[in-house]
C-alpha cells in the first residue's frame, strides 16, 4: 500500500504544533515555580527534617516518614476515621497557595492536555499515512515514547494524584525528545522493511514504547527524590526553598516505585513478545543480539532495584541510584544500540 | 531500627536453622500467642511495622551477620549457603550478570557473527588472543558467565524453596489475632453502637469473607474480634515468578540438548535436502544424531525482492519472497510455497526461515584451449545496503598440474561508472549488473587439505594477470569490467571469462528447539506471577468490639498494609460505615437496646 501524503503532511504539522504548545506549557510550569511560595507546611517539614538531621536521627536511609500526622475525620454514618501517616492533601504544592502561581499551574496543565492531544493527532496521522503502527523507526519511536511519557503524567493527574510537581521536568523531557526526533531523527513516512512486517510489531514495540515512557516518568520522580532526600538531611541548602514545594521524599520515592512496579511486568512482557517474534522471524527466541542483550541488562537492573528496595541497607538512596542506572541503560539501549552497535535491530531509519 | 531489633531477636531465638522465610512465620506465631495470652502491653504499631518491614524483604534475612565464623567445615558450608542465599549476594550477582553481558554486546561474538571475529583478529593482532583467552568472543557460553547465572539460580532456589513451604503453611493457617490497641494502627475507624457484640462481629466476619478476606474470630479480655487478611496471591505470584525463571532455564537447557540449528545458502535453480552434508553450518545438540534430522527438501525457483526507490529511505527493502518447491518427505509431492520473512515453513516442529539474500553471478571460465573449467553461479556476499558484493571465482585446471585460473573482486547489482572513481553500486536491485575482477593464474592450492574460504582466493602461488584494457574506468585498477553477456580474454592465451547472467541466493536458517515448549509457558507464568507479585496488595483488617462504661459498645475497625504504601484506608472506612449502617437497621437492633 502506498503512503498517504496528506496524512503524512498533517502528522508533521501536528507534531510541530504540539512542540509549540509543549513549550508554552513548559514556560507556564516555570512561571508556577517562579511565582509560588513555599508553604508553611513545607517549612515545617524542613524544620523537622533539619532538626532530626542535626541530632543524627535520620541515618543514611530516609525510608521512615519524616512527619507522621494523626488525622481524624468524620467518615459518615457516625464513624470516626483516624489515619496516621501523611495524607496526600497535606503534601506541599508547587504554588504553595500563591494565587498567581496556582493560575499558571492550572494553565500549564491545560496546555499539557492540548499539547498531548496535538501530539496524539500527529502520531495517529503518521500511522494513518503509513497504514501501520507509527513506531517503526527512531523518529516514530521517539515521538511515541514521548507521547507515552506525557500520557503517563496526565493519567496520574487524571487519577487525582497531586503530581503537578512532575509537570515541569516531564514537559522538559518530552520537549527535548520531540525536539531531537523532529530535527535529528526525522525520516519520511514509509512502508515497512520486510523484517518488521508482522503483527508482533504492534504487540512488542507498543509494550516497549509504553515502558520507555513510564520509566522516564519514574526517573523524574527518582531524581527529585534524591534531591529532596539530601535536602531533608541538611545538604543542598540553596535548593531548600525550591525543594520544600515538592512532596516529601517518602512520597516521591513511593511514586517512583509505584510507576516502576507497575511498568516492570509490561517491560518483561515486551522482552517476551520480542523473543516470540524473534523465534518467528529469525529462528531463535534469544540470540544475544545487542538489543536483546541491553534489554536484558535493563531488565536485570530494574529487577535489582525492586529487590534492593526491599533489602535492609539498600532501600532509599542506594535503590534510587540503581533506578537511575537502569534508566541510563534504557537510554543506551535506545540511542547507543541503535546508532553505535550493529545487530538485527537496525531499524533506526537514519 | 525496628528491623534490626527483629533480626537480633530472631537471631537469638534462632538456634534452629530458621530459614528466613520461616522467620516471618515464627514472628507471626509470636504475635498470635502474645496477644492471645495478653502479655502484650506493647506497641502494636511497632510489631506491625516490623512485620511490614519484613514483608518487604523478598529474600532471606541472615544478611546482618556477616562475621566470618570459626565453625569448622560444616559451619563454613552453612555460612557459605546462608551468604549465597542472602539478598545482598543475590543483588551483587544480579549486577555482575548485567555487567558480564555488556562485553557480549560490544565485542563481536562467534555465536552471532563469526566473520566479524575474524576481522577483529586481523585488526587487533595483539589484543585478540588475550580477549580470546578471556572467552570474550564467546561471552554467553563462557565459564564466568555461566558461573554467575548458576550461582544466581542456586541463590534463587535456596531462597524460594523454603519460602514456598512457609507460604504454603501460612496459607493454611489463620490470620493472626487482633492487636489490643487498634488505635495505633495506620488506619482506624470507630463508632459506638448498642447492638450486641456477637451481632456486629458476625456481620463483620460475613462482610469480610464476602470480600474474599481470610477471616477468623476470637475473643480476649477486651472483647471479641475478627481478624482477616487478603492478598496472599501476592506472595504466590512472587514464588510463581521465581519458579518460572527456573522453568525458563530448564527449557533453554533442553533446547540446547535436543535441538539443532543450521544454515545453508541456496541459489536460484538449485536445491537443498536436509542431510548433514548439505548444510553450510550445523550445530547438533548432544541429544540429536544425524538420522534425527527431518528429511525435507526444497528447490529455490525464484527469489524476488523490492526496494524503496525514492525518499528518505531510498534502497530500504520492502518485500522479500522466496518461491520454493517444497517436499516435506522424499515421497511426498512437491508443493509450491512462498517463503517470506516472518513466516517460516514448519515441518514436524522444525522451522525454515528466510534469513538473508544476495547475488550469485553466473560465469563461464575457459582455459587457453577453449575447454570449460567452470560454468555456473558463484555466491558473492553483499557488503552494504546497495549490495556491493565481494567474492571469488575458482576455476581449477582441466587436468591436474595445469594452470588454475582464479578471479576475485566485486559484483555490483546497479553499477554506476564514472571517471576517476571506483565503480560502485547505487541500488540493491540488479538493474545494471557488473563484475569487476582481478584475474590470477597459477595454483589455487585447493588440494592443500586446509579448508579454504569460498569467498576469497589463496593467491600465494598465483600470479596476477595484467588485464587492464582500454575504455575502462581508470579507478578500478588492474581489473576486468564485465557486463552481462560480455567476455574477456585473458592475456598470454590463458583463457577467457564470460559473464553469463545473474542469479540470487538466499540464506536459510533451519532450527529445531524442543525447549520452546517449556520456555514459553514458563515465560507466560513468569509475567503473570510478576503482575500478581507487584500488583496485588496484601493487607489485614481487624474488627474489635469492646464494652464501654456507659453500656454501649465501641466498634473499632483497623487496617494494616503488608505491602508498602497499601494502607487499606478505603477498606477500613467502608467496612466501618457498612457495619454502622447495618447494625442501625431496626430489625437488627436487639430488643433490649435503648439508645
Amino acid at each position: 500500500m502506498s503512503i498517504n501524503e496528506t496524512y503524512a503532511h498533517y502528522s508533521n504539522l501536528f507534531i510541530a504544533l504540539s512542540l509549540v504548545v509543549y513549550a508554552v506549557a513548559f514556560f507556564a510550569y516555570c512561571a508556577e515555580w517562579a511565582f509560588g511560595t513555599s508553604s508553611r507546611f513545607g517549612k515545617n517539614v524542613e524544620a523537622v527534617g533539619a532538626e532530626k538531621a542535626k541530632s543524627g536521627m535520620i541515618g543514611r536511609q530516609a525510608a521512615a516518614p519524616v512527619v507522621e500526622a494523626v488525622n481524624a475525620t468524620d467518615g459518615g454514618n457516625g464513624v470516626t476515621v483516624l489515619t496516621r501517616s501523611i495524607a496526600e492533601d497535606e503534601e506541599p504544592t508547587v504554588s504553595g497557595g500563591n494565587l498567581r502561581a496556582e493560575i499558571m499551574g492550572r494553565f500549564a496543565v491545560m496546555a499539557s492536555f492540548i499539547a498531548f492531544a496535538l501530539h496524539f493527532a500527529g502520531v495517529l496521522c503518521r500511522g494513518l499515512a503509513a497504514h501501520r503502527v507509527p513506531w517503526a523507526n527512531m523518529y516514530e519511536f521517539s515521538c511515541a515514547a514521548a507521547l507515552a511519557m506525557s500520557f503517563a503524567y496526565l493519567v496520574l493527574l487524571g487519577l487525582r494524584k497531586k503530581v503537578r510537581w512532575m509537570g515541569l521536568p516531564v514537559t522538559a523531557i518530552v520537549l527535548l525528545t520531540l525536539g531531537i526526533a523532529y530535527t535529528v531523527l526525522y525520516t519520511d513516512a514509509e512502508e515497512l522493511v520486510p523484517a518488521l512486517n508482522s503483527y508482533w510489531l504492534y504487540i512488542h514495540v507498543t509494550a516497549a514504547v509504553l515502558s520507555t515512557g513510564a520509566f522516564g516518568v519514574a526517573t523524574v520522580a527518582t531524581i527529585l527524590y534524591l534531591l529532596k532526600s539530601y535536602n531533608e538531611e541538611g545538604s543542598l541548602p540553596r535548593l531548600s526553598s525550591t525543594l520544600s514545594r515538592l512532596p516529601s521524599s517518602v512520597a516521591l520515592d513511593r511514586t517512583a516505585y509505584r510507576v516502576i512496579a507497575f511498568i516492570f511486568p509490561l517491560w518483561t512482557f515486551a522482552i517476551m513478545a520480542g523473543a516470540i517474534w524473534a523465534e518467528k522471524a529469525w529462528g531463535r527466541y534469544w540470540g544475544w543480539d545487542p538489543k536483546e542483550t541491553w534489554s536484558f541488562i535493563v531488565w536485570v537492573i530494574y529487577a535489582a532495584y525492586l529487590h534492593a528496595r526491599a533489602t535492609h541497607g539498600w532501600k532509599g538512596k542506594a535503590a534510587a541510584y540503581i533506578a537511575l542506572l537502569a534508566f541510563a541503560c534504557v537510554l543506551f539501549n535506545y540511542f547507543g544500540v541503535n546508532t553505535l552497535l550493529t545487530g538485527k535491530h537496525s531499524y533506526a531509519g537514519l | 531500627m525496628s528491623e534490626q531489633t527483629a533480626q537480633e531477636t530472631a537471631g537469638a531465638a534462632g538456634a534452629d536453622d530458621a530459614a528466613p522465610a520461616g522467620l516471618e512465620d515464627a514472628r507471626e506465631n509470636d504475635v498470635r500467642e502474645n496477644s492471645a495470652e495478653e502479655l502484650l502491653t506493647e506497641d502494636a504499631v511497632e510489631v506491625a511495622r516490623t512485620e511490614r518491614a519484613e514483608k518487604l524483604t523478598t529474600q532471606p534475612k541472615a544478611d546482618d551477620a556477616i562475621a566470618v565464623p570459626s565453625l569448622g567445615v560444616l559451619g563454613m558450608l552453612r555460612w557459605t549457603w546462608r551468604q549465597l542465599t542472602s539478598m545482598r549476594i543475590a543483588l551483587v550477582l544480579l549486577f555482575m550478570l548485567s555487567l558480564a553481558a555488556i562485553p557480549g554486546s560490544l565485542l563481536p561474538q562467534r555465536e552471532i557473527n563469526p566473520t566479524q571475529v575474524v576481522t577483529f583478529y586481523t585488526d587487533h593482532t595483539k589484543w585478540a588472543p588475550i580477549l580470546n583467552d578471556l572467552q570474550l568472543f564467546d561471552v554467553f557460553e563462557s565459564v564466568w558467565f555461566g558461573a554467575i547465572y548458576c550461582l544466581l539460580f542456586i541463590s534463587l532456589i535456596g531462597c524460594i524453596v523454603p519460602r514456598s513451604w512457609a507460604h504454603f503453611k501460612m496459607m493454611r493457617s489463620a490470620p493472626p489475632a487482633a492487636p489490643r490497641n487498634l488505635k495505633r494502627l495506620p488506619v482506624h475507624a470507630s463508632f459506638t453502637t448498642t447492638a450486641e457484640s456477637e451481632e456486629v462481629l458476625k456481620l463483620a466476619a460475613k462482610r469480610l469473607k464476602s470480600r474474599r478476606f481470610k477471616t477468623v474470630r476470637g475473643t480476649d479480655r477486651s472483647g471479641g474480634w475478627v481478624s482477616s487478611e487478603k492478598g496472599y496471591l501476592r506472595e504466590t505470584g512472587n514464588l510463581v515468578f521465581h519458579l518460572s525463571l527456573i522453568g525458563i532455564l530448564v527449557g533453554v537447557a533442553m533446547g540446547h540438548f535436543w535441538g539443532f540449528k543450521g544454515a545453508v545458502l541456496v541459489t536460484e535453480g538449485s536445491g537443498f535436502s536436509d542431510t548433514v552434508t548439505s548444510y553450510d553450518s550445523l550445530t547438533l545438540g548432544p541429544g540429536v544424531s544425524p538420522p534425527d534430522l527431518p528429511n525435507f527438501s526444497l528447490v529455490l525457483n525464484k527469489f524476488a525482492a523490492t526496494y524503496q526507490e525514492s525518499g528518505d529511505q531510498f534502497a530500504q527493502p520492502r518485500t522479500f519472497d522466496a518461491y520454493v518447491s517444497f517436499k516435506a518427505t522424499p515421497a511426498s509431492a512437491a508443493k509450491s510455497m512462498d517463503l517470506e520473512v516472518n513466516s517460516p515453513i514448519t515441518v514436524n516442529g522444525t522451522n525454515i526461515f528466510l534469513e538473508g539474500h544476495g547475488y550469485s553471478p553466473v560465469v563461464e571460465v575457459k582455459d587457453g584451449k577453449g575447454r570449460v573449467l567452470y560454468d555456473g553461479s558463484v555466491v558473492f556476499l553483499g557488503q552494504d545496503e546497495y549490495f556491493d558484493s565481494s567474492g571469488a571465482i575458482k576455476a581449477p585446471a582441466y587436468t591436474s598440474g595445469g594452470t588454475d585460473l582464479g578471479f576475485q573482486g566485486w559484483f555490483l547489482p546497479t553499477a554506476y561508472v564514472t571517471s576517476g572513481a571506483m565503480p560502485a553500486s547505487v541500488f540493491p536491485a540488479a538493474q545494471n549488473p557488473m563484475l569487476i575482477l582481478s584475474a590470477y593464474a597459477g595454483n589455487l592450492n585447493m588440494n592443500g587439505g586446509e579448508d579454504q574460504s569460498v569467498y576469497s582466493l589463496d593467491t600465494t602461488d598465483m600470479k596476477q594477470l595484467s588485464v587492464k584494457t582500454k575504455g575502462e574506468s581508470s579507478a578500478a585498477g588492474n581489473a576486468l569490467e564485465l557486463k552481462v553477456g560480455q567476455t574477456a580474454t585473458l592475456p598470454n592465451g590463458d583463457g577467457s571469462i564470460t559473464f553469463v547472467g545473474v542469479k540470487q541466493w538466499i540464506q536459510l536458517n533451519i532450527a529445531y528447539d524442543p525447549g520452546q515448549k517449556v520456555v514459553l509457558p514458563a515465560a507466560i507464568l513468569a509475567v503473570l506471577g510478576l503482575i500478581g507479585s507487584l500488583g496485588i496488595r496484601r493487607r489485614r483488617i481487624w474488627v474489635r468490639v469492646s464494652e464501654q462504661a456507659d453500656g454501649t459498645r465501641l466498634v473499632e475497625v483497623a487496617g494494616l498494609a503488608r505491602t508498602e504504601g497499601a494502607t487499606p484506608t478505603t477498606d477500613v472506612t467502608q467496612t466501618a460505615q457498612a457495619l454502622a449502617a447495618a447494625v442501625r437497621q431496626p430489625e437488627s437492633v436487639p430488643d433490649g437496646a435503648s439508645a
